[in-house]
Order: structure tokens, then C-alpha cells, then sequence
């Protein structure tokens, strides 16, 4: 399964990502400080945390999007596979498509079919395929993501004439489509049923051998499921959000050293 | 309980059983139904007041010419001659789209620049000042296409004819060669300076729709490794397609109706020709502001028959574009 992935790029391997003293500021106000996380190449990380501590904002310091919010500045450094993304060689073009995004709200491109948006990405950036090609990659990401089943009659309708929660995962096969070498989640599952949960999941699983995963969720037992890692965000009132806490996930769970996490993880806090 | 509320009656089939929803509005929502729907009635009633205007006062003209007026280019009915719109139709038609063939693309690409490449600074500056040059009034436009750009678009002219005879729109047969006199008041002159009005109006409805096109899918497009031109093809333009057309159809509107400036430019034509480089044109609008005032009561009622055939052309054109435009993607999708 997970050589599909690695169809248009047959090089293809997970890049590890190394935050280094990241902060995050919207205009005046500060919102992350000193965030280092490390995300080893083939390895899911999730970040968890109470609603506005800083994780979107983390995550999307890690493929540049930050940047596009005007006002938004930044400071730290962020490496993939020890190349600076943000002052090294690597065009920004090219970083974001390395580094993939699933957005905490779903944005199909709503004038393009079905499966126009699952290859949106190819003539985006320019990749060439075959006929194919194409057809094996449409059919390949949307089975990862959970959706062809449903789909596979109506790839001409408009991607906008699909439920909130196939929008979802029409973005996951989107994004699984350029192959990257790091997947960000935002919250991916937050408007799916179980079923689909279940399946996103188990893609996840898949292809963290050829694709760094980096997943944000309110959910524990996914967390618990799905990360090798995880990495506890809060943010005290008025201040700016920290990591409190980052580790294996088993121990972040059964065994965590600050009591702040003991508390979120086990549902008694914020 | 159950019944159907659509065909009273008429036995309720269990299969196309279906239900119209009750709605109760509440009083505020009434109350501003009721202005919006009186505001709309009265659009729509202006406009049939202005046709059946029209239509009222250029009726005497309209019995003595017949279907001939859409056929004949003279214009004399003062003299008792033969009067039609077919040489001023075609060359209002001809001005308008020189207007629209340049003003289309340059407003299209200023707009996009102002969205997506310009620095936020330059954006908001670039944002006033087409916003300033959409209300200059056309007679500014006007006089200084007449003083100023007339005489060095003949020199462009003459390059054309010369050069882009072959052209069919540019080919001008004057047997004595192309001297620059052939030149100054031509459609294409005429045309040009139209659209310097148009490129602003145009431009600032292209703009706003631009600039509405969902963040959301703008970054989808960019997390995707997409370029700025990506994001403009996949989803900027898509999104505002219908704006683009509309902002089109807006200057096609107006380029039309401009009475002035076409006025100052041209010398009136009343042999339709293809060649737009020379000497010669005319316009509907242009030539009602040129006759009015010295003709009789049935020279007036042949003005408005003009008049009304560029209201019910203009109506013509607008409701194709509405077409076109419902039928693509509606700006706002709905959030499920
Ligand atoms: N565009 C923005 N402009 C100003 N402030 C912002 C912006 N986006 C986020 N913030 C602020 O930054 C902080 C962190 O937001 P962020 O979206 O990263 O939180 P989060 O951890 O992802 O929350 P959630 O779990 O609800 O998604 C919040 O206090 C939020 O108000
Ligand atoms: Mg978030």
C-alpha cells in the first residue's frame, strides 16, 4: 500500500522536521513561545491541548502558512532534514509541497469534480502524469482517505456537492496526492463519523513509513492510536502557549511528569 | 396527521410525497421584505417607464420608417428623407468593443495585481485611486483623449494601417496612401479613449470579487506547493468568474451609452464600413446629443426610436451576461 503513495517519486522518504525556539506572534500579541519539538522522520506526532493554546499556529509555522496572515510574525528556526525551510535554498513553493496540510476546516476547491480536486495539487505544481497514472493516484487516495467507495460514481460532481465530512476527506486524498514527505492534520477527523475515523486512522498508520505525520486532535484515544510521539500545548491565561510537556506517547499518557498534562489527559482540566 | 400540503385533495401518493415548508416570518423580517420588494418593483417599473417612454415619443417615427429604420443608414428625417440606425448601430457596436477588447484584459490584470502580487501598502493605494479614476466624469476622459491622445494615437494608427493591413479591421483603402489626416476621428480613436472610462469600472468589480475569493481555498491551493498564478487559475478566477463577466458587461454598458467623449472624437459617418483606423464613425448616443437640439418634433421622435434601440440592446446584452453568470458558481458556497 504504501509504495502508491511513493508512485509519482519513487525516492520518495519521510524528511524529519526539528522546530527550534519557535515563537508565534498575531500583530502585538504573542502566542507561542520557545516551541521545540522535534518530529523524526516515519514517527506521528500529535499535538494536543485546550482550544486556542497555539497548535494550529504551531502546526502552520511548519509548512509556511503562517506567513500568509497578514500581521503574523515569526521567530526560530524550522529544519527538514536539517535544511532551514524558512531561510534555506529550498523555494517556498516546494517546501509546502513537501510538507502537505489538512486544514482544520475542510476547503475542497469547489468549482473543480471530484477528482479534479484529488490531482488539484499535481497541476499545481507542475508534476506531469500519465493518463494512468492519474487514474491509479485518484482511485489509490481516495481509498486512503476513506472515500471511494462513496464517490466512486460521482468523481464529475462538483467537489463542492459533497458533505461536510467527504469534503474532509476529499482534502486528505488531495493532499496524500502530491505524495509529501510530511503530512500536517489539523483535526482532521473532527467532522467525521467513526467509520471514516477508523480508516483515516489506519491510513495514517500506513503511511507513516514513507511520510512524517504530524496530527492535531482533541481526541485522546486517537492520540493514544495513532502517535509514536505527542507534545502537550497550554497556554496560561494571558500568555503566550508553551509545550508543557513532550514525550513518547505512552508515557505523555500513563506516566507524564507535569501534573498539568496528568490532568488534560485524563479529561480534568480546561 | 399527514397531508399534502401542495395538491389539496388529491390523494396523497406516498412516493412524491413532497412537503413545502411552512415559513412564519416575523414582523422585522416583514417589514424589510416589504421595502426590499418595493425597491425591485420600482427598478423594474422605472424600467418599463422608460421604455414605454421611448417607445411613446419615437412611435410617429418609428410608423413612417418601419422595419426600414433597422435597415437604413441616412439619417435625414428633418429634410422628409429616409432615416434608420443601421450605419449608427454598427459603429456604436464597433466602439464598444475596441473599448471592451482593451479595457477587458488591463482591468482584469490590474485587478489581479492589486489581489495578489501587490504589497499591502501598494494595494490599498492602488484600491483608492481606481476608485477615484471610476468617478471621474466622461468628460474628462473626453478632453483629454481629444487633446492629448488623438493626436499621438494617429501616429499608432498609421503604424496599423500600415503594418497590420492585412487585418480586416485594420485595412484602409484610401487610394492616395495613408497620410496621418486620415486618422484623428476614427472608431478606433474614439474606441480607445472609451475605454480609459471603462478600464477603472471594470476594474473595481473585478477587484471586489477577487478579493472575496475564500481564504480557505487560496491556502489549500498554496499547502499544495501552488504558485501565486496557481492559486489565481485554480481558484481565484473560478470564484470570480462571474464578476469578471459582470464587470465586462458593466463597461460594455457604459462604453455604449458614452455620449461625450465620442462626440468630441468623432467626425459622423452615416456609411457603416469594417475599418476601424479611419475617418469617420459614429454613435447612437453621440448622435442624439448632436441632433437634439436642432431637430423638428418628428426629427426628435426618430432620436428616441434610436434611443430605444440602444436601451433594448443594452437590455439584450445585460440579460444574456446575467445568464452566463447564474450559471456559474455563485459566489458564496454554503458552509455544510
Ligand atoms: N489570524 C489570527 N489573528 C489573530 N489572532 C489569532 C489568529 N489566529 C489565531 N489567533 C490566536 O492565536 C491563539 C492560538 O490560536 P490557534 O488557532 O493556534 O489555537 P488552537 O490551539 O489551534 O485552537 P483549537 O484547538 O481551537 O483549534 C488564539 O488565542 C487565537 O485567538
Ligand atoms: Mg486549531
Amino acid at each position: 500500500m504504501s509504495s502508491d503513495i511513493a508512485l509519482l517519486d519513487p525516492g520518495h522518504k519521510a524528511a524529519g522536521l526539528t522546530a527550534t525556539n519557535v515563537s508565534c506572534w498575531f500583530g502585538t500579541k504573542k502566542v507561542l513561545e520557545g516551541v521545540n519539538l522535534d518530529m523524526a522522520p516515519g514517527q506521528v506526532t500529535a499535538l494536543i491541548g485546550p482550544s486556542g493554546c497555539g497548535k494550529s499556529t504551531f502546526l502552520r509555522t511548519l509548512n509556511r502558512m503562517h506567513e500568509l496572515v497578514p500581521s503574523a510574525t515569526l521567530a526560530g528556526e524550522i529544519l527538514i532534514d536539517g535544511v532551514d525551510i524558512y531561510r534555506g535554498a529550498i523555494p517556498v513553493t516546494d517546501v509546502r509541497r513537501r510538507i502537505g496540510m489538512v486544514f482544520q476546516k475542510p476547503n475542497p476547491f469547489p468549482a473543480m469534480t471530484v477528482a479534479e480536486n484529488v490531482v488539484a495539487g499535481l497541476k499545481l505544481s507542475g508534476m506531469k502524469v500519465t493518463r494512468a497514472e492519474r487514474d491509479h493516484l485518484i482511485e489509490s487516495c481516495l481509498t486512503k482517505a476513506g472515500l471511494w467507495n462513496e464517490v466512486k460514481n460521482r468523481l464529475g460532481d462538483p467537489g463542492r456537492a459533497l458533505s461536510g465530512g467527504q469534503q474532509q476527506r476529499l482534502c486528505i486524498a488531495r493532499s496524500l496526492a502530491v505524495s509529501p514527505q510530511v503530512l500536517l492534520m489539523d483535526e482532521p477527523c473532527s467532522a467525521l463519523d467513526p467509520t471514516s475515523t477508523r480508516r483515516i486512522e489506519q491510513t495514517i498508520s500506513e503511511i507513516s513509513e514513507t511520510v512524517t505525520v504530524v496530527i492535531v486532535t482533541h481526541n485522546m484515544q486517537q492520540a493514544q492510536r495513532v502517535s509514536h510521539r505527542c507534545a502537550f500545548f497550554l497556554a496560561a491565561e494571558n500568555e503566550p502557549g508553551r509545550i508543557i510537556e513532550e514525550g513518547a506517547t505512552r508515557e505523555i499518557f500513563s506516566n507524564p511528569v507535569d501534573p498539568r498534562t496528568n490532568d488534560y489527559v485524563n479529561g480534568r482540566f480546561g | 396527521m399527514s397531508e399534502n400540503i401542495l395538491s389539496e385533495g388529491t390523494p396523497v401518493t406516498s412516493t412524491s410525497d413532497v412537503l413545502t415548508p411552512v415559513v412564519r416570518r416575523s414582523r422585522a423580517d416583514q417589514i424589510f421584505r416589504g421595502i426590499a420588494t418595493t425597491a425591485s418593483v420600482t427598478t423594474f417599473i422605472l424600467m418599463g417607464l422608460i421604455g414605454t417612454f421611448l417607445l411613446v415619443k419615437g412611435y410617429d417615427a418609428l410608423r413612417v420608417a418601419g422595419w426600414s429604420f433597422l435597415t437604413e443608414s441616412a439619417w435625414a428625417p428633418d429634410q422628409g428623407g429616409a432615416f434608420g440606425v443601421a450605419a449608427m448601430l454598427p459603429y456604436t457596436v464597433q466602439i464598444a468593443l475596441v473599448a471592451l477588447v482593451i479595457a477587458v484584459p488591463v482591468a482584469l490584470c490590474t485587478a489581479l495585481f492589486i489581489t495578489e502580487y501587490a504589497p499591502r501598502k501598494l494595494r490599498r493605494i492602488l484600491t483608492a485611486m481606481i476608485d477615484l479614476l471610476a468617478a471621474v466624469p466622461s468628460l474628462i476622459y473626453g478632453l483629454w483623449g481629444l487633446f492629448y491622445l488623438q493626436p499621438r494615437l494617429i501616429t499608432l494608427s498609421k503604424w496599423m494601417a500600415d503594418h497590420l493591413g492585412w487585418v480586416p479591421f485594420f485595412t484602409v483603402d484610401d487610394q492616395y496612401g495613408t497620410s496621418l489626416g486620415l486618422f484623428p476621428s476614427s472608431t478606433f480613436v474614439a474606441g480607445v479613449v472609451v475605454s480609459l472610462m471603462v478600464i477603472p469600472i471594470c476594474t473595481v468589480v473585478m477587484r471586489e470579487v477577487f478579493s472575496q475569493a475564500p481564504a480557505g481555498e487560496r491556502e489549500g491551493a498554496m499547502a499544495l506547493g501552488g504558485t501565486r498564478w496557481g492559486v489565481v487559475r485554480d481558484v481565484v478566477l473560478p470564484f470570480g468568474r462571474g464578476g469578471i463577466i459582470g464587470g465586462s458587461m458593466l463597461g460594455l454598458g457604459r462604453a455604449m451609452g458614452e455620449t461625450i467623449a465620442v462626440t468630441l472624437i468623432i467626425s459622423p459617418s452615416f456609411d457603416a464600413k469594417w475599418s476601424i483606423l479611419d475617418q469617420g464613425s459614429n454613435s447612437i448616443a453621440a448622435l442624439i446629443a448632436l441632433k437634439f437640439s436642432e431637430s423638428s418634433t418628428f426629427g426628435i421622435s426618430a432620436l428616441m426610436a434610436a434611443g430605444l434601440v440602444l436601451f433594448v440592446i443594452t437590455l439584450i446584452v445585460n440579460a444574456a451576461a446575467s445568464t452566463v453568470v447564474s450559471k456559474s458558481r455563485s459566489g458564496a458556497s454554503t458552509e455544510i
